[in-house]
């Protein structure tokens, strides 16, 4: 295996839920996931994040549809796999052999009237037939072990586990085929800090362990920047921010991101003014005439108004190997809109710092530079 | 002053086959007009049965509960005369607004529950005012909605606005943000704080979440499995916590700001740990002594018996053998930070 390689990719990938107005839920959205990383995907609700993950996986049933776009399996060491094209034979095939899902609901995910085993039992009948009984059962065994289940546990039900146990038997039944991706949808939004911290733990041991990559989906930014290694964060079914997660945090390049950023306390610092993101999403049924975020963002000026903003690189200004891996869609980071740059806090130049002059620094400084 | 007062408050549930299942066990502390007082603890710790006795939804085992130095009535129009005056917000705005009804429906009804006579124009603007005292504008608009037509955090301020209908005095908030989404959870927590200092309420703030607990009361109680284990002014628990469940609890909360570094020790540190205890659990007996001794780190013999309060600093107090030193009972262990 070698690290760093493209394992999916999707592209331009639209999705929608028809209608009299159809939902437009996922907007040409791009996504590329590399070999052994941890892809963080955050937004508010509705915005897309599930929907899209549904859509990586051609689990999308009607209304939903996937409209436009295309997705790419990249197996390890074999040819790029269309996914697209796959009959649905050929799709049981890739998904959670290849590319599994743990669900936010393990209360509902998990068959209520059935034995963990029996379902464990159920996964290797419809994609291992050949093995047996014998083999089924140690196998099941050996993954609840390996989440930290007691093995016995394997005759109990899904209403005597607690909900950390339960999740623990999602992210078993997601890895019983070893699949090279597992997509996880709020994995943790439903359990307390302490069991959220044991299942985040766990996963990262098991990564360590089994090498396989992660789609982490959580309208919880702080857990995603301590998580994953790139981050994307979604609004109104587009990605308008796409980051490295150790870079991001202390300087978003999106109004929307600062303002995740600034929703939640930092427990240890000092206490600050909260804000959160005022306001609600817009109607996915609409057509946005520019940016989706424009009327909730406290930055917007001229062009949000008019014309949508497309995903390009931070400012070069930022350095570092990462720059062109790290793009925005925002007019505040276009010189041509916005001669003087983003303001200091989106990552612009803060009036002092000793950052590199360049051409769009020396207009900044004449036309006053700053906030507006 | 103290509005409401919780003194040595027990629950017990039946269990099927007779057990009992004590839930709050022996609780005591004081809601203070226009102050808010964070309870903190896991799933399963007790906070909501706490909450569902002072709202009398449960009844009590043992204990009182006191407003303004009363004992709570249990019956007829004294009972109803405390609800006005105790109210509640729950968890999950969907499941808390009736769907087949506007939300002026549900406010008009306790509104009139309070002022019996109020019909009409009068009745329409009391309704329009409330809405517009949790920021739900244009209030027309608003209160001619069902549930449905409205977001998470809408419905939460119509659950806000109904309980502020009556006029309470304190208002008891179980998990009112953990359904909704986190860029809109700070507006409702600033829409509470504002309320509790317009009205001067006494707000009884119930959250598993250390850090919105510690921005917004002055005063955090940590309960583990029905008692309480921690408690003290807000920055001096969470920036000096003291029981090792405090510790673990602070330290489970992510931290964007950690670097990849100690983020990678620190949770080699608890995979060691938690392996190790993982075997004694299994077998612990916890029906005597300290409760919280299975998971923790610090446990010695000491704690097959149970702890008292001991206190830590002034106003902040840890039921934990460590700080028995404190108390000039002798040194039962070396007071190694607890930190580390």
């Amino acid at each position: 295996m070698t690290a760093g390689d493209l394992v999916l990719r999707a592209e331009h990938v639209c999705v929608e839920y028809a209608g009299p107005r159809p939902i437009r839920a996922v907007r040409d959205v791009t996504v590329e996931l590399r070999r052994g990383e941890v892809l963080g995907i955050a937004g508010e609700s509705g915005c897309g994040k599930s929907t899209l993950a549904y859509a990586l996986t051609r689990m999308l049933r009607p209304p939903a549809e996937l409209t436009r776009g295309s997705i790419t399996y990249f197996p390890d060491g074999g040819t790029p796999v269309d996914l697209m094209t796959l009959d649905s034979e050929s799709l049981r095939g890739y998904r959670w052999n290849k590319v599994s899902m743990v669900f936010q609901s393990a209360m509902n995910a998990l068959n209520p009237v059935t034995s963990l085993g029996r379902q464990f039992d159920d996964i290797f009948e419809a994609h291992r037939p050949a093995m047996d009984r014998a083999a089924r059962h140690r196998r099941a065994r050996e993954l609840l072990e390996m989440v930290g289940i007691d093995p016995a546990r394997i005759r109990g039900f899904a209403h005597e586990l607690s909900g950390g146990m339960r999740q623990r038997v999602m992210i078993a039944m997601a890895l019983a085929l070893q699949p090279e991706v597992v997509i996880m949808d709020e994995p943790t939004t439903a359990l307390d800090v302490v069991v959220q911290r044991e299942i985040l733990d766990e996963i990262e041991r098991l990564r360590e362990e089994l090498g396989f990559s992660v789609i982490f989906i959580t309208h919880d930014l702080s857990l995603l920047l301590e998580i994953s290694d790139r981050l994307a964060v979604m609004y109104a079914g587009e990605i308008i921010e796409y980051a490295p997660s150790e870079r991001v945090g202390s300087a978003p390049a999106h109004p929307y991101t600062l303002g995740l950023l600034r929703s939640f306390p930092d427990i240890r610092g000092a206490r600050r003014e909260l804000r959160g993101v005022p306001g609600t999403p817009p109607d996915l049924r609409e057509h946005f005439a520019g940016c989706p975020f424009g009327p909730r963002c406290s930055y917007a000026f001229g062009p949000c108004r008019s014309v949508p903003p497309v995903l390009r690189p931070v400012a070069a200004r930022r350095g570092g190997a990462e720059a062109d891996r790290w793009t925005v869609a925002c007019h505040l980071h276009d010189p041509d809109a916005r001669p003087d740059g983003p303001p200091a806090e989106l990552g612009g130049a803060a009036p002092g710092t000793a950052t590199p002059v360049t051409a769009d620094d020396a207009i900044g400084a004449e036309s006053g530079g700053g906030e507006r | 002053m103290s509005v409401l007062e919780v003194r040595d408050l027990t629950v017990e549930y039946r269990q099927r086959g007779g057990a009992r299942f004590r839930a709050v066990d022996g609780l005591s502390f004081a809601l203070q007009e226009g102050q808010t007082l964070a309870l903190v603890g896991e799933s399963g710790s007790g906070k909501s049965t706490v909450v569902r006795a002072i709202g009398q939804l449960v009844k009590p085992t043992a204990g009182e509960i006191l407003l303004d130095g009363q004992p709570a009535a249990r019956h007829g129009a004294a009972l109803r005369a405390y609800r006005h005056r105790v109210q509640m917000i729950f968890q999950d705005p969907f499941a808390s607004l009736n769907p087949m009804h506007t939300v002026a429906h549900h406010l008009r009804r306790p509104l009139q529950l309070r002022q019996r006579h109020l019909r009409g124009a009068a009745l329409d603007t009391a309704t329009a005012d409330l809405l517009r005292s949790v920021n739900l504008t244009p209030p027309d608009e608003i209160a001619a909605k069902h549930p449905h037509e409205l977001s998470g955090g809408q419905r939460q301020r119509v659950a806000i606005a109904r309980a502020l209908a009556t006029d309470p005095d304190v208002l008891l908030a179980d998990e009112p943000v953990s359904m909704l989404d986190v860029s809109i959870r700070l507006e409702i927590l600033n829409l509470l704080d504002r309320l509790k200092a317009d009205r001067n309420l006494a707000l009884l703030y119930v959250t598993h979440d250390l850090a919105t607990a510690r921005h917004f009361s002055s005063e955090i109680v940590v309960m583990y499995r029905g008692e309480i284990v921690e408690r003290g002014p807000s920055d001096e628990v969470i920036l000096h916590p003291s029981h090792p469940y405090t510790q673990i609890l602070s330290r489970a909360a992510p931290d964007p700001t950690a670097s990849r570094a100690v983020l990678a020790a620190a949770r080699a540190k608890r995979q060691s740990a938690r392996a190790a205890r993982a075997a004694e659990e299994r077998e612990a007996d916890l029906g005597t002594g300290c409760r919280f001794r299975t998971r923790c780190p610090f446990a010695t013999d000491i704690c097959t018996r149970h702890p008292e309060d001991m206190d830590v600093s002034p106003g902040h107090q840890a039921r934990c053998w460590l700080y028995a030193i404190a108390n000039g009972s002798g040194p039962l262990l070396p007071l190694a930070s607890p930190d580390e």
